[in-house]
């Protein structure tokens, strides 16, 4: 009975269980999903990371190559972000080019990233006007289920925070670049954004960390990305129904909380992955 | 070069930094397998069904560093009107490398690597589906591989036939893959990427080459035969026999896997 | 800080009706900073894209120059998941509407003369809507000033930069897009000021249709 109910009339499902404070799943309105992390688990990478919100899956590699700086900017590097949706973690993504979603996705993670300051790009820079490093920072999901964005966030930072790379210096004589793979370094992270994700039910109902189908159900998605210094790096909304000011300011409160869990978690698996070598 | 507009794009040109070292130390070294494991060994096997959650059947595969997960979407509607097969169904793929996959970092752009993976796929897999079953209609396989570290098509085809009997679709039998590398006399069994790529460059000598075997246990039948190199033919015939061997060492594995997914799905009634 | 209770906004005009081809038109400029927008529509649909209960929004844009990159995707994204808020698309089930936005000149706030333009543009082609929109643009400078409306070179020297769309209705927020780091204050002094901003906008897009049709009747 409850199966043909949802789905047949899927709003009214949903309706009838916020009615009551909660959500299908069980969850609160104001609870996230249980969330994972797995840190350094691909070899051929310089930094990776997989992250596990309920269902939502999403694997982050990060290759580093040596590149020339930009006339413009002879001291910085790049960082290049991207994130793909292949049709393995939903029926929704078809296969060839990235769609909107996947680009819409990977413009917010660039965004955090310049927004931020994760990483200063005048760190990535070896010598000046001549040689720099370029970080791929390629984001794959495995498993949509609503949150994305959430996901790729923590799977970026805990990734970048893995990642190490050889050193690189130039020799003064033959103007050559030498790369020394036994002595790696590792990034200096900046600062630690973390995304929240909400989604408005009804324009009134705010709940936290939406599934695919809750995604697809509401009338507005919004992304608080956050620091540790409680800071905002992004507020990202991108239309549907309006909020008022003091409806954001309870979005932003709850990205900080947020802010404070996932910082926690990135530091435990860290300490474990230390402790096995 | 048409450019991609629809990803971030970095610098115009930037280098691996394995470039800069010594060309003595780029070769990679295939290391021996002294004391790890024999020639004709496979490397240990991890599966697990059922690990994305929206598709109708997936599967994980870990063999040494090898890493590969595929899902199975359908059987559905064909997209394509005109290619409607009245009598069978069709097998799609989608074959991805994932851009961090390998050593040096690939396009995310397809190339004609994953293309002609995916049709080699598609060509093991074919034999062991029931298609007549599913008339108008497709399965859609993808497939992506999260770290490479030799034998990917084997394990491919493992993974993907562990995915298609998780999404319940008809089979005649699971597809097993293994992959051999023939160098000169000595052959090894499930090669790793260093093994696989170990002075390949060179030119191939005499007795030099790769064989993938793609194989139906329980009618010990190949479904799938990739030979690559140059081979004498007794060379040939004693390799596809090795694989063969190597394909049922991985049967009680994937059984397994399966076991555990359908007890799962269907927990046994308890009286 | 004092929070400024008059924003300024540079001078802007509008004009409807600019294209004979489309179903709607109007260009908006702010400034030096000029937009083109044209809607088709309600036409008919392709069937992949139907949707059974509304209409199907489209909304491209194409920069000055060369090819429309990720960034105007995400920006196509924003733009179109407002109008969506805005009009009443489950008038016009399985039917599509397109809004194409030109860009003339980019001197700052482009985003906001996005939403400008195409709320103009959907009044003109006369679909029914709900609220209309206004697209405001705040760049908070080093010293924690805000500025309203900015152009490129107050941009470029600007700490933070924060775009809203707010609607018509309740003057809350639709849309958000920002740049930059910023504390929660100034993000609520910044949705002050756009609030506040905003009218000024309303009333023009009030007399403007006012004006427009005043001849006819």
């Amino acid at each position: 009975m409850a199966a043909g109910f949802k789905t047949a009339e899927p709003l009214e499902y949903h309706r009838s269980f916020l009615k009551e404070n909660c959500r299908p799943d069980g969850r609160e309105l104001g609870e996230f999903r249980a969330t994972t992390l797995n840190i350094g688990s691909i070899n051929t990478a310089d930094g990776s990371a997989l992250v596990k919100i309920g269902n939502t899956t999403v694997i982050c590699g990060i290759k580093a190559e040596l590149a020339a700086p930009t006339v413009d900017a002879p001291e910085s590097g790049y960082i290049v972000p991207n994130v793909d949706l292949p049709p393995l973690c939903s029926s929704r993504f078809r296969p060839g080019p990235p769609g909107e979603k996947a680009q819409a996705a990977s413009q917010f993670v660039a965004d955090v990233i310049e927004s931020s300051d994760v990483i200063q790009k005048k760190d990535l820079c070896i010598e000046k006007g001549k040689l720099c490093w370029v970080l791929y920072c390629d984001i794959m999901c495995l498993d949509y289920d609503g949150n994305l964005l959430d996901a790729c966030i923590i799977a970026l930072l805990a990734a970048l925070k893995n990642a190490q790379l050889p050193e690189v210096t130039i020799n003064k004589e033959t103007d050559l670049a030498e790369v020394d793979f036994q002595k790696k370094n590792r990034l200096k992270i900046n600062r630690h954004p973390t995304a929240s994700s909400f989604s408005v039910f009804d324009d009134s109902v705010i709940i936290v960390d939406p599934t695919a189908e809750e995604e697809g159900l509401s009338t507005a998605l919004m992304t608080v990305v956050t620091d540790e210094e409680d800071r905002l790096c992004m507020l990202h909304k991108p239309g549907g129904s309006s909020l008022s000011g003091e409806k954001l300011q309870d979005c932003i409160n709850r990205a900080v909380m947020r802010n404070r869990e996932v910082s926690k978690l990135i530091d435990k698996v860290m300490e474990s992955v230390k402790a096995k070598k | 070069m048409p450019t991609d507009t629809k990803r971030l794009r970095g610098p115009e040109e930037s280098q691996s930094p394995m470039l800069f070292l010594p060309p003595d130390a780029q070769i990679l070294k295939a290391s021996s397998r002294d004391g790890s494991r024999g020639h004709a060994d496979v490397r240990p096997i991890f599966a697990r069904c059922g690990l994305v959650s929206q598709a109708k059947g997936s599967a994980y595969l870990e063999a040494g560093n090898t890493k590969i997960i595929c899902s199975v979407y359908g059987p559905r509607e064909t997209e394509r009107k005109d290619e409607t097969d009245m009598k069978s169904g069709r097998l799609l793929c989608d074959f991805r490398l994932a851009p961090f996959s390998c050593l040096k970092r690939g396009a995310w752009i397809q190339g004609n690597e994953e293309r002609d993976l995916s049709v080699a796929l598609i060509e093991s897999l074919q034999p062991g589906v029931c298609l007549h079953r599913y008339p108008r209609s497709q399965i859609e396989i993808n497939v992506v591989v999260l770290e490479n570290d030799g034998s990917i098509l084997a394990h491919a085809v493992t993974c993907a036939s562990i995915a298609l009997a998780d999404a319940g679709i008809e089979m005649y039998d699971v597809v097993l893959g293994c992959t051999l590398r023939q160098d000169g006399d000595t052959c090894l069994v499930d090669p790793t990427f260093a093994e696989e790529s170990g002075n390949w460059l060179g030119g191939y000598g005499e007795n030099q080459g790769r064989v993938t075997v793609a194989l139906l246990p329980n009618f010990n039948q190949v479904s799938g035969l990739h030979a690559d190199g140059e081979m004498r033919e007794d060379t040939l015939t004693e390799a596809v026999r090795t694989c063969m061997d190597g394909c049922h060492k991985l049967y009680p594995v994937v059984q397994h896997a399966l076991l555990r997914a359908v007890k799962r799905k269907a927990p046994p009634s308890v009286k | 800080m004092e929070v400024e209770l008059c924003p300024i906004l540079r001078s802007f005009g509008s004009e409807q009706n600019v294209l004979s081809r489309p179903d709607g038109s109007a260009s908006f400029v702010q400034g030096d900073t000029s937009v083109l927008a044209g809607v088709y529509g309600p036409a008919e649909v392709k069937v992949s894209k139907e949707i059974y209960d509304r209409a199907t929004l489209e909304v491209v844009i194409q920069p000055k120059v060369g090819l429309p990159s990720v960034r105007e995707r995400a920006r196509e994204q924003c733009i179109r998941e407002t109008c969506e808020a805005a009009l009443l698309s489950t008038l016009h089930p399985r039917s599509s509407l397109t809004l194409i936005l030109q860009v003339v000149h980019d001197d700052g706030s482009l985003l906001a003369c996005y939403l400008n333009a195409a709320c103009m543009a959907l009044i003109d082609a006369g679909l029914p809507m709900s609220s209309l929109f206004c697209g405001i643009t705040c760049a908070i400078n080093t010293e924690g000033q805000i500025i309203t409306d900015p152009s490129v070179q107050q941009e470029k020297e600007s700490r933070a930069l924060l775009t809203f769309a707010i609607d018509s209705v309740e003057r809350k927020v639709m849309m958000s897009s920002t740049k930059g780091s910023f504390s929660v204050k100034e993000l609520q002094q910044c949705i002050a000021v756009s609030q506040k901003a905003s009218e000024e906008i309303f009333q023009f897009y009030r007399d403007s249709v006012k004006r427009r049709y005043s001849k006819i009747m």
